[in-house]
């Protein structure tokens, strides 16, 4: 530390450079583990507050929410501590003033993916729902009547729950009762149409009453999922949420970003310190001449990579912090610390992987050449 | 333990084959004491650094054996040998001794760092005031002139109380009055030191101040003059180590 410290204090630019180059490298890796995290909330952050351990859908619907279609009365048939029927579907929202995409939900009150209000309260008669707090700063608030897209009836805000969004969607929670008759063109029901596409209607009300409602999924809670009924499929709920459209997708990418990222810091760092190594060759091999071993050499490079990369790591630590405060609520990230502390510790230990280069060259240095050079 | 610091014995070195051959050094021995002063002279490529780093280490002979204080040094490895470097040899070189980064006193602190360097504060502030560095002690080498720098190589090279000092061409970069002030230096602190002392050098002129002359030619070591030409020291400077001369201790 010795030698390492007072060099860094002698030659305050130079090292200060690779510093800088770590601190960007470091910022820019905090940022994506920001985003990352943020998208992954944006997308999943329903799913987690539920607590669930699964959720069962059709096995023809390939792990898609959407594609899932069954009959409520299934739940019977399914072993498990706690069960939740969920449908969903998504749809625009309309107080007058603003519009949102959401992803509406049909639960049923008594059941455990039932919110807790945060503002507000729970609903309680038709056409009422609780949303996501991310519409509060879309400029929705409570007692906001929704006209809703292919939807005659409207909706009205009771209340707000947090962590409420859904694959990028805020989301309304509201009875699976009145679910039917709001879903897109379901002037009547029509049990054979998956959400989305018009009904072709023509059955009656009487009809409709006798018939069991139409879900999309069931989540559970506790108990083994053993006996999974004919035509189901049992998925744990990190499963489900993998196979929400673009979830993996979008992940791979920004952890690919940030996994080349730790590669190119480790070149960096590496090309950097190697270039300074060799410009101190003839001194290095004079110290070993006199003999200084190449073992405290390079404990002192080492040491020297280890206290640029910690100073550069955390100033783009406390930078990255201090920007997430002054960004719009528009830009999802979310700051895991915990993994953001994984991440700064990677780096580290890449730019101390990079100056094994210096170590090599140090290493191969013959004092002899120093002394007769 | 043997009086002679640094013994070599029918050491030759000869530097690839065949064609391209050179024979560096022809068959050699030489004998150092404690406190004795040589210097070898000689034309430049007559293999007076060849020699000199063989003497200290630096490179294995190709035949023949090396001993420092008494230890072969010819079949260790050279993590070994490192060692023995870093306990009984000293190094001045013509030039690039120092550390840039570091000032006077952190040289040396360098060295305690590295546990080369063994003196006591006293002595330590006594071998700086024998070189008249003292007040150098918080400048970078880039600050001080050439014969200030080697002044400092010399307090690094004695500051672990090697003994075997070794020097190759320490007055090359300097001007003739301070080449003689350095090398005036480096024999009073040398002996002061009680340390086996071989000056390489190109300058006669020089070699007033040691106990021994040698002539290298071609690969050959000559005795030119002993005791011939050495002058006795400058009272003043050198006060402060003839009191404290403890050099039987070391
Ligand atoms: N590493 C080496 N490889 C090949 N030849 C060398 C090497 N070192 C020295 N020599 C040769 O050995 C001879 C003596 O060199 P050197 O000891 O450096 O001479 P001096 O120090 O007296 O000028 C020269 O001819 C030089 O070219
Ligand atoms: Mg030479």
């Amino acid at each position: 530390m010795f030698l390492a410290w007072r060099e860094i204090r002698q030659n305050k630019l130079r090292f200060a450079l690779v510093t800088a180059v770590l601190l960007l490298v470091s910022y820019l890796v905090f940022f994506l583990s920001g985003l990352a995290s943020g998208l992954a909330g944006l997308n999943r952050e329903a799913v987690d507050k539920w607590q669930a351990d699964g959720i069962y859908l059709t096995a023809e619907s390939d792990k898609s929410l959407n594609q899932s279609m069954m009959e409520s009365d299934l739940v019977d048939e399914i072993e498990a501590d706690e069960t939740a029927v969920l449908t969903q579907t998504n749809l625009i929202a309309d107080n007058g003033d603003v519009k949102s995409g959401v992803a509406l939900f049909g639960i049923r009150p008594d059941e455990f993916i039932m919110p807790e209000p945060t503002e507000g309260e729970e609903f309680s008669e038709e056409f009422e729902v609780i949303a996501s707090d991310s519409l509060k700063e879309e400029g929705f608030s409570v007692g906001d009547e929704l006209e809703l897209s292919g939807s005659d009836e409207t909706l009205t805000i009771m209340g707000f729950t947090d962590e409420a969004r859904f694959n990028a969607a805020p989301v309304l929670y509201m009875d699976l009762e009145d679910f039917e008759k709001v879903r897109p063109g379901a002037s009547a029901m029509s049990t054979q149409e998956t959400p989305g596409q018009p009904a072709e209607g023509g059955q009656g009300p009487a009809e409709e009453v006798e018939q069991p409602d139409m879900i999309n999924a069931i989540v559970v809670k506790g108990g083994q999922p053993n006996d999974v009924p004919d035509d189901l499929e049992y998925i744990e709920s990190e499963i489900f949420i993998e196979n929400l459209p673009g979830y993996t997708e979008q992940n791979l990418t920004l952890t690919f970003m940030i996994y080349f990222l730790f590669a190119i810091s480790a070149a960096v760092v590496a090309i950097f310190l190697y270039v300074l190594t060799v410009q101190k060759i003839s001194m290095f091999g004079v110290m070993k001449a006199q003999g200084i071993s190449s073992g405290y050499l390079s404990r002192s490079v080492i040491a020297q990579t280890f206290i640029l990369a910690v100073i550069g790591v955390l100033i783009g630590f406390g930078a990255t912090v201090l920007t997430g405060q002054f960004l719009p609520a528009a830009v999802p990230v979310s700051f895991d610390y915990g993994m953001m502390a994984v991440y700064g510790a990677v780096l580290i230990a890449v730019a101390v992987l990079g100056a094994l280069v210096s170590v090599w060259t140090i290493v191969k240095i013959d004092p002899l050449e120093a002394i007769s050079g | 333990m043997t009086e002679h610091v640094l013994q070599l014995e029918e050491v030759t070195k000869t530097f690839g084959s065949g064609r391209t051959e050179v024979r560096a050094l022809k068959e050699t021995s030489l004998e150092v004491k404690r406190g004795e002063v040589i210097a070898i002279i000689g034309p430049s490529g007559s293999g007076k650094s060849t020699l000199l780093t063989i003497a200290g280490g630096l490179q294995g002979p190709t035949e023949g054996e090396v001993r420092i204080a008494g230890e072969r040094i010819t079949e260790l490895a050279e993590k070994d040998r490192s060692k023995v470097r870093l306990e009984h040899v000293g190094f001045i070189l013509q030039s690039s001794n120092l550390v840039p980064f570091l000032t006077v006193s952190d040289q040396l602190k360098l060295l305690d760092k590295v546990k080369k360097g063994n003196m006591s504060k006293e002595e330590r502030d006594g071998l700086l005031e024998e070189l008249g560095i003292t007040k150098l002690t918080k400048k970078y080498p880039n600050d001080l002139s050439g014969g200030e720098r080697q002044r400092v190589a010399i307090a690094k090279a004695l500051y672990s109380n090697p003994s075997l000092l070794l020097a190759d061409e320490p007055t090359a970069s300097l001007d003739s009055d301070r080449a003689f002030e350095v090398m005036k230096l480096l024999k009073s602190a040398a002996v002061k030191k009680n340390a086996a002392t071989i000056v390489v050098t190109h300058d006669t002129r020089l070699t007033d101040y040691v106990d021994k002359v040698y002539k290298m030619v071609d690969g050959v070591l000559h005795l030119e003059s002993e005791d011939g030409g050495a002058k006795p020291l400058e009272e003043g400077r050198t006060d402060f180590l003839e009191k404290g001369g403890n050099e039987d201790g070391i």
